[in-house]
């Protein structure tokens, strides 16, 4: 049986007396472009932060390449790449003396990162601001400079938070070909992200996590043939959307109906 | 939108049956109360956890401190005055209001990253009328220890003056307010341009030119004072000669420095006062009329600023010109970065090791001094404690001659001032880190490489100030005695580890944001500033032990081995509580994150 390159058991984490995540148990198989979804404060960074070591689990485990992933895991850090919530950017530098130091840090030696600075720059169109700092960018221009700070070591797992928020369209064109490409090499990536469209086009498998627990999880077919099956008068004439996959199962649908309206607003 | 205390401030209009008014108009009276309300619950919340508790008890210890430093320097000056008034020496009044602007002016610098202050950056979503935007600045800005410790020297003149002359009562009174409105304003235009000037990086760098500049000619001046000193040692007759000599030379600029001074604000000030005594009630109110005009022209000032804030610039993101042929270049085709081989990692240093020289190491450094040029306030703090260390050394000198018994102690004690200007910089070394931090703790370097290499930069830097004051000193008062120079190298050798394991421990448990970009408007640490002063003092305490002793049994070379053992023992504890860092770091790193990352 082939080792997965990320596997939770009984994931879970409390913050007091809230629990945020709760149980997740999930597999992601090496080469898959998983799709992890949720609505707001569903779990979804909680979840990302655990499987990248930003963030203690209160119980479960988490292996990245068949090995028990740590904060201290320092061998298996140099496989991945993180793109996390806040970006862990430095706004005092400029664009390439921050990815020479992303690459220095990650172990590569100088030669090689500088190359692979000015590649990324290039690819991301950042080249022309090598003027700037990192803090006077806008916020989609950070987003590429995050992206491309979490692949520059070559990374084998990817996880992406966010990472098309603020990204403009050509650019996301280019970012989902560049993460394709990742993909037809063998990496495996983690995405998670509030655009549906894009985790349909991008993405072989999904998982939904709602108020902390996994409520869904498979390809997007099987959840399209589970979700289908339980609703009337859509077997094998409709095919559903990822959105309407997702609604379904976190029951917005009815939440939507419940929602009083807003009268006062103009 | 925020619905803050019931009252919602975005939804705070005339259809929800306010009317909008002027900027007392019921609208902004709503707005007024709905941030008190904030403020107050802000301040609530802080208290449920141990950190906010420690905060509330560091904040009020500090203001108890600088209350009664404020009641210190308002006694001091107001018997100052009374004895003025009483003499009717009133030509003397302007160096009182001299000194008390520039007590005014420059706290609020040295005090500025640990002060916590609130960004009302943060309201301008909300229907805020320019004119409550202004005197809310202005409202949160007397709060400022300046303004208090400043404000507590006007009441200590005005008694004064009331004690002495009470027929000048309303004339004192209605200086006073005005020479405070001025500076209140004054300081807040000052730092509101000074923070939009850190914004760019142009002007960054210019300033920062400017300000290395004045250290360099700080350091030029002192030899030039030094040579005029030395040769006025020669004999008592000769220095009579020279002060004399100094004084005709002197005497017309001094005249003419006092006419430009009694057109400046604490000039006009005790003018409007002089006038007053002599009857003149015209001249003393022409005085107050053109420190009316300097409060205008300041307020203006600080309006400009205001408005260009209020109209939504965010100097987080200042505004950067773009290149005409900044266009979009050609991607490139495709990326294929295989996992960083052996032979692309930096020559094979162990992942756990502290290999010094490593690449880690060098990246954590390199990037703290482009971070450290780019950033003046930090720069600042680690420069002051020299022009302190001119000031301090010219205690010991009297009449162009050095005195005698403190002497020989000067040259510790000018270090100690040196030390002082790296407090933020050793006990809070992960401040100015912001969202990055993550990086740290998402790489493969170990958390006690990236400490190391910040001690190693910090140490390096402190050595260089060390030098540097060491130098100033010997030219300012001589060199000193061989042993006193080998215990204060001793000292220093046993006070660094102390300060940089004191410091990792406080940046791993007490950190707090500090904006490279902003000298005010900092959001700073009263607890990890007073616990950092209190840890200096106990080390500062050790030392004056130790030379005490030393002085005591009339041998210092006592103290050089006794503070080579002490050092060695503080550097076996740096060590340990380096190899430590990561499990502090880690078993942090929510809370870690949670403030550094923190926006406002």
């Amino acid at each position: 049986m082939e080792t997965a390159a990320i596997q939770t058991h009984g994931l879970t984490r409390r913050f007091g007396a809230l629990t945020a995540v709760e149980d997740v148990t999930l597999s992601v198989a090496p080469g898959q472009f998983f799709g992890f979804l949720g609505p707001n404060g569903a779990g979804k960074s909680t979840t990302i932060k655990m499987l990248t070591g930003l963030l203690e689990p209160t119980a479960g485990t988490v292996e990245i390449l068949g090995q028990p992933f740590g904060a201290g895991a320092l061998d298996l850090k140099r496989q991945i790449g993180v793109v996390p919530e806040g970006m862990a950017l430095m706004g005092r530098l400029t664009a390439t003396e921050y990815l020479h130091f992303v690459g220095r840090m990650y172990g590569l030696d100088r030669e090689t990162t500088n190359r692979r600075t000015r590649e990324l720059l290039e690819f991301m169109q950042l080249a022309n601001e090598n003027k700037k700092l990192v803090t006077d960018f806008s916020h989609g221009m950070q987003k590429k400079l995050a992206l491309a700070a979490a692949v520059i070591h070559g990374p084998k797992v990817l996880f992406l938070d966010e990472p098309f928020e603020g990204v403009d369209a050509i650019a996301a064109g280019m970012l989902k070909n560049m993460l394709t490409g990742m993909i037809n090499r063998g990496a495996t990536i983690f995405l998670t992200t509030h655009v549906l469209e894009i985790v349909e086009r991008l993405c072989s498998h999904v998982a939904i996590i709602s108020k902390g627990r996994l409520v869904a999880n498979g390809s997007i077919e099987e959840l399209r043939t589970g979700v289908a099956s339980t609703l009337p008068g859509t077997e094998g004439e409709q095919r559903l959307t990822l959105e309407e996959i997702f609604l379904s199962i976190v029951g917005a649908g009815g939440q939507q109906e419940q929602a009083p309206e807003l009268t006062w607003l103009t | 939108m925020a619905d803050v205390g019931g009252a919602n401030l975005g939804g705070l209009n005339e259809r929800a049956g306010y009317a909008a008014g002027g900027w007392l108009g019921p609208l902004a009276r709503a707005q007024y109360k709905a941030l008190a309300r904030l403020r107050w619950q802000m301040f609530a919340n802080g208290l449920r956890s141990n950190k906010g508790v420690l905060e509330l008890g560091a904040r009020t210890f500090g203001m108890i401190i600088y209350a009664l430093m404020g009641l210190a320097l308002g006694t001091g000056m107001g018997v100052a005055t009374y004895f003025l008034a009483l003499g009717d020496k009133w030509r003397y009044l302007p160096i009182l209001f001299w000194v008390l602007t520039f007590i005014w002016q420059m706290i609020p610098v040295m005090l500025a990253s640990f002060q916590e202050q609130f960004d009302l950056g943060i309201l301008l979503r909300f229907p805020l009328r320019f004119g409550s935007y202004v005197l809310l600045y202005l409202v949160f800005g007397l709060v400022d220890i300046s303004t208090i410790l400043g404000g507590l020297c006007c009441v200590g003149i005005w008694f004064g003056i009331a004690a002495a002359q009470p027929g000048l009562l309303l004339w004192t009174t209605l200086a006073l307010a005005a020479f405070a409105l001025f500076n209140i304003l004054l300081v807040r235009a000052v730092f509101a341009w000074i923070d939009r000037w850190l914004a760019q990086r142009k002007t960054r760098e210019i300033l920062g030119a400017v300000f290395m500049v004045g250290l360099l000619s700080m350091q030029l001046m002192n030899p030039a004072l030094y040579e005029k000193r030395h040769s006025g040692r020669s004999g008592h007759q000769q220095q009579a000669e020279q002060i004399r000599e100094a004084q005709a030379r002197y005497s017309p600029l001094l005249k003419k420095a006092n006419a430009v001074q009694q057109w400046l604000p604490p000039g006009l000030v005790a003018a409007a006062l002089r006038e007053a005594v002599e009857q003149e009630p015209a001249q003393a109110l022409g005085a107050l009329g053109v420190l009316g005009m300097y409060t205008l022209l300041v307020g203006g000032v600080l309006a400009v600023r205001l408005k260009a804030e209020y109209r939504g610039e965010n100097l987080g993101s200042a505004p950067v010109r773009d290149k005409a042929g900044s266009g979009r270049s050609k991607a490139t085709a495709s990326l294929a970065f295989p996992g960083a081989s052996s032979a692309e990692r930096a020559g094979g240093w162990a992942a756990g090791g502290m290999v010094a020289g490593s690449g880690p190491i060098a990246a954590v450094m390199e990037k703290d001094v482009r971070c450290l040029l780019r950033t003046l306030p930090l720069l600042y703090a680690i420069g002051a404690p020299l022009l302190l260390v001119l000031v301090f050394s010219g205690i010991f000198i009297k009449n162009g001659a050095v005195q005698g018994p403190v002497f020989p102690l000067a040259l510790p004690a000018c270090m100690v001032y040196a030390q002082l200007g790296f407090t933020q910089v050793f006990y809070n070394s992960l401040g100015t880190e912001g969202a990055g931090i993550q990086l740290y703790f998402l790489s493969p370097t170990p958390f006690r490489t990236v400490l190391l290499a910040k001690n190693l930069l910090h140490a390096s830097l402190f050595a260089v100030v060390a030098l540097l004051a060491g130098v100033l000193t010997s030219l300012r008062l001589g060199v000193a005695d061989t042993a006193v120079i080998a215990a204060t190298v001793a000292w220093l050798l046993f006070s660094l580890p102390c300060n940089l394991t004191a410091g990792n421990i406080f940046s791993l448990k007490m950190p707090y944001r500090v904006n490279p970009g902003r000298i005010s408007r900092q959001r700073g640490s009263q607890a990890n500033a007073l616990l950092s002063l209190v840890v200096q003092l106990c080390i500062l305490a050790v030392g004056a032990a130790v030379f005490a002793l030393s002085w005591f049994l009339n041998d210092m070379w006592l103290a050089p081995p006794i503070f080579i053992i002490l050092a060695a023992g503080a550097l076996l504890v740096w060590r340990r509580v380096l190899a430590n860092a990561d499990a502090i770091a880690f078993g942090r790193r929510d809370a870690i994150m949670a403030t550094l990352m923190k926006e406002s």
